[in-house]
């Protein structure tokens, strides 16, 4: 099946488009692609806009840099501002971040559904009630175990020190078929094993009839009185030129931009939530790397992105994973330079990077700052920071245990240890909040969901409270942290919300 | 497996000194060898044109006052960051990034993006022993001929149920 068929990049817009349809989605990723699909099997006309560009599978290679330019925002290096900052990522591409992501897929643990039940009032939000979004979601991207000859060394080491210490691990869940272990998930999957948006639902959306112009930037949400009346924006040429004006009219929005993306165009819009909690109650899921150097060669790039969890600590809202990261992304993080950053990169091949990833209680705020646009403020809590260096603490100790003979740990000035006697004694002192180094690619919470509209900026199935037509679709709807990688749920709340549309379609006018 | 090129950036000539400096002292010696240097301006423009122009107006003034704020280093003795010679150089980001606040926070980004830039040379990664390509070649036929009915049925039923266009 093509995928060009109904697909419109920039080259191809010389003059301003004046659009119509019964829907307009903005964004393409796990959201906006699979509620287009969804919407676009039940007849609907759908229009999807996506600022990134389109790059289709045959185009991917291993190369970070180039990756980062053409499929991140702001080549991957977004940053929310605090003490200490955290850097994040967000795709931008057709397909959106689940181009880029791990392809991990985990239903959302029943213990955070019960918790945005009984906090937020949403409703049909029960393990339950998700079961069949969940089992779609899963059916739709080919969810299931990695095959035993693509796990890598790395992993088998990190598993290894998990058993050692006897911690509970466990492999992970994956939208693929038959992956291949390129270990290239963050780069774009050069194989299309990874069954990102990009060669799911995105095809199948434009098979059903979607149109979709990629390149293309919404500025703003447009409204008469309290209904939305559809979205109007620009192409955006190479390099970020502006190029032709873009109007679409259409009854019912989608905003599905993610959480950073999609406060930020409300907000332009002039959007307000009751609740106050438009472009707030942001989480993000702060983890930290730990590099380990082992005696043996690794090769840590020959096998999957990342094949186990270990789950022992999650009730402290700990989860410890090892990701192989390519020279560049490692080099970017090391605390060296020079002679000793050389010095280390030399022992790549025998390098596991490994680390903590924090279901934080803190929470940040997007804002629209005048001249540089959105931009990202996030509060660390203490708890937060204490668990952060736990986390390193532990995945030290399984890198330790299973041969690593030194380990650098993230936190800026931190000497090499090279023990687990060394770690503990390190450790005993306290870290600097200040000096954690943190990433982040789990952003969530913007628009968050709640049947009260004192508390929530849309309802349980994510329509916008008080703004007739427009619904969020995307990890900006969740109440909060949910521990685990988001994409399923994300997919899940879609598919869900999106059988909600088609039941109201009359309704809405589409 | 293969990806269009990318339009050749351009520094200012200002940006271009301070930022060559800066890669010779960041990047590990061998950046000299060869054109390499001037192969990670080249990525450093493209990486600096991947920014939103808030953050890459940040780094480019970041790289001028890191390169003016040298004269005020004592052992430069005037002389920009440029013009240092390559142990006070070290010395002077050294110091910087020893600081712990906003500007040392600055020359840590960009000696991120920097190294980040020279490990994105292929024969440097090549020193290193990474040359994913063969290898993702070989594993890319293995799952072909160990899955390829699986593939195919796997992708056919994400879309089976489609009607062609046109079709009722």
């Amino acid at each position: 099946m093509s995928v060009r068929r109904g697909l419109t990049s920039q080259a191809e817009i010389t003059h301003e488009l004046n659009l119509e349809c019964g829907v307009v989605v903005v964004g393409s990723g796990a959201g906006g692609a699979t509620v287009a699909a969804e919407l676009a099997e039940a007849g609907v006309d759908v229009i999807v806009l996506e600022e990134g560009g389109y790059h289709p599978t045959g185009s991917f290679t291993a190369e970070t840099g180039r990756a980062l330019r053409t499929l991140y925002r702001d080549g991957g290096g977004g940053m929310a501002i605090g003490r200490p900052s955290v850097l994040f990522a967000e795709g931008r591409c057709v397909g959106g971040s689940t181009v880029v992501n791990g392809g991990m897929s985990w239903r959302t643990p029943p213990r955070v559904l019960d918790r945005w039940a009984e906090q937020e009032g949403v409703l049909a939000i029960s393990e339950e009630d998700l079961d069949p979004y969940f089992a779609r979601a899963e059916s739709l991207h080919s969810v299931g175990l990695q095959d035993p000859e693509t796990i890598g060394r790395d992993s088998e080491l990190f598993k290894a020190g998990a058993d050692a210490k006897g911690w509970n691990i466990v492999p992970n869940r994956r939208n693929q078929l038959h992956c291949a272990g390129t270990n290239s998930c963050t780069t774009g999957c050069p194989t299309g094993a990874k069954r990102s948006m990009l060669v799911t639902s995105v095809p199948r959306a434009l098979s059903l009839g979607a149109r979709l112009f990629a390149d293309c930037r919404v500025d703003r949400v447009t409204r008469s009185g309290a209904a939305v009346t559809g979205v109007t924006g620009h192409v955006v040429r190479p390099g970020g030129r502006k190029g032709p004006a873009i109007t679409v009219r259409a009854r019912t929005v989608i905003v599905a931009g993610g959480a950073i993306q999609t406060p930020s165009l409300l907000m332009r819009s002039g959007l307000r939530s009751a609740s106050g909690q438009l472009g707030r109650n942001l989480s993000l899921h702060p983890n930290a790397m730990v590099t380990a150097f082992f005696d043996e060669d690794v090769t840590g790039w020959h096998g999957v992105h990342q094949a186990f969890q270990i789950r022992e600590f999650a009730g402290e809202g700990l989860l410890l994973t090892a990701v192989n990261l390519s020279p560049t992304m490692l080099a970017g993080i090391l605390p060296a330079y020079g002679r000793e950053l050389g010095a280390l990169m030399a022992d790549y091949n025998r390098i596991v990077t490994a680390g903590p990833l924090v279901t934080d209680t803190g929470t940040g705020r997007v804002r629209n700052v005048p001249g540089v646009g959105p931009q990202v403020f996030y509060s660390l809590a203490d708890r937060d920071a204490v668990r952060v260096v736990r986390g390193v603490e532990l995945t030290a100790e399984a890198l330790f245990a299973a041969g690593a003979r030194r380990v650098l740990l993230p936190f800026a000035g931190a000497p090499e240890v090279r023990s687990p006697g060394e770690l503990r004694r390190l450790l005993a002192r306290p870290v600097s909040r200040r000096s954690l180094q943190l990433y982040s690619i789990h952003l969530m919470g913007t628009a968050r969901m709640s049947e009260d509209p004192r508390r929530g900026v849309t309802d349980s199935f994510g329509e916008f409270h008080g703004a007739g037509g427009l619904f969020v679709t995307d990890a900006s709807l969740f109440p909060g942290p949910i521990g685990i990688n988001p994409m399923e749920t994300v997919v899940a709340l879609a598919l869900r919300n999106a059988q909600r549309l088609i039941e109201r379609r009359d309704r809405l006018g589409f | 497996m293969t990806a269009a090129p990318e339009d050749d950036p351009r520094l200012s000539a200002v940006i271009r000194l301070a930022a060559r400096r800066f890669a010779e002292a960041v990047c590990p010696p061998e950046v000299r060898a060869g054109n390499r240097t001037e192969r990670v301006l080249r990525e450093f423009g493209l990486m600096l044109a991947a920014l939103p122009p808030a953050a890459r107006k940040a780094l480019a003034t970041a790289l001028i006052l890191l390169d003016q704020g040298a004269r005020v280093y004592p052992p430069s003795r005037g002389r920009r960051f440029a013009r240092l010679d390559d142990r006070t150089a070290e010395a002077y980001i050294r110091a910087l990034l020893g600081r712990h606040d906003a500007a040392a926070e600055m020359v840590q980004r960009l000696k991120s993006v920097v190294t980040m830039c020279y490990y994105d040379l292929p024969e440097v990664q090549r020193e290193i022993g990474y040359d994913p390509a063969p290898y993702i070649a070989a594993v890319s036929r293995r799952r072909l001929e160990t899955y390829g009915p699986q593939i195919r049925a796997g992708e056919a039923a994400a879309t089976e149920e489609l009607p062609e266009p046109g079709e009722p």
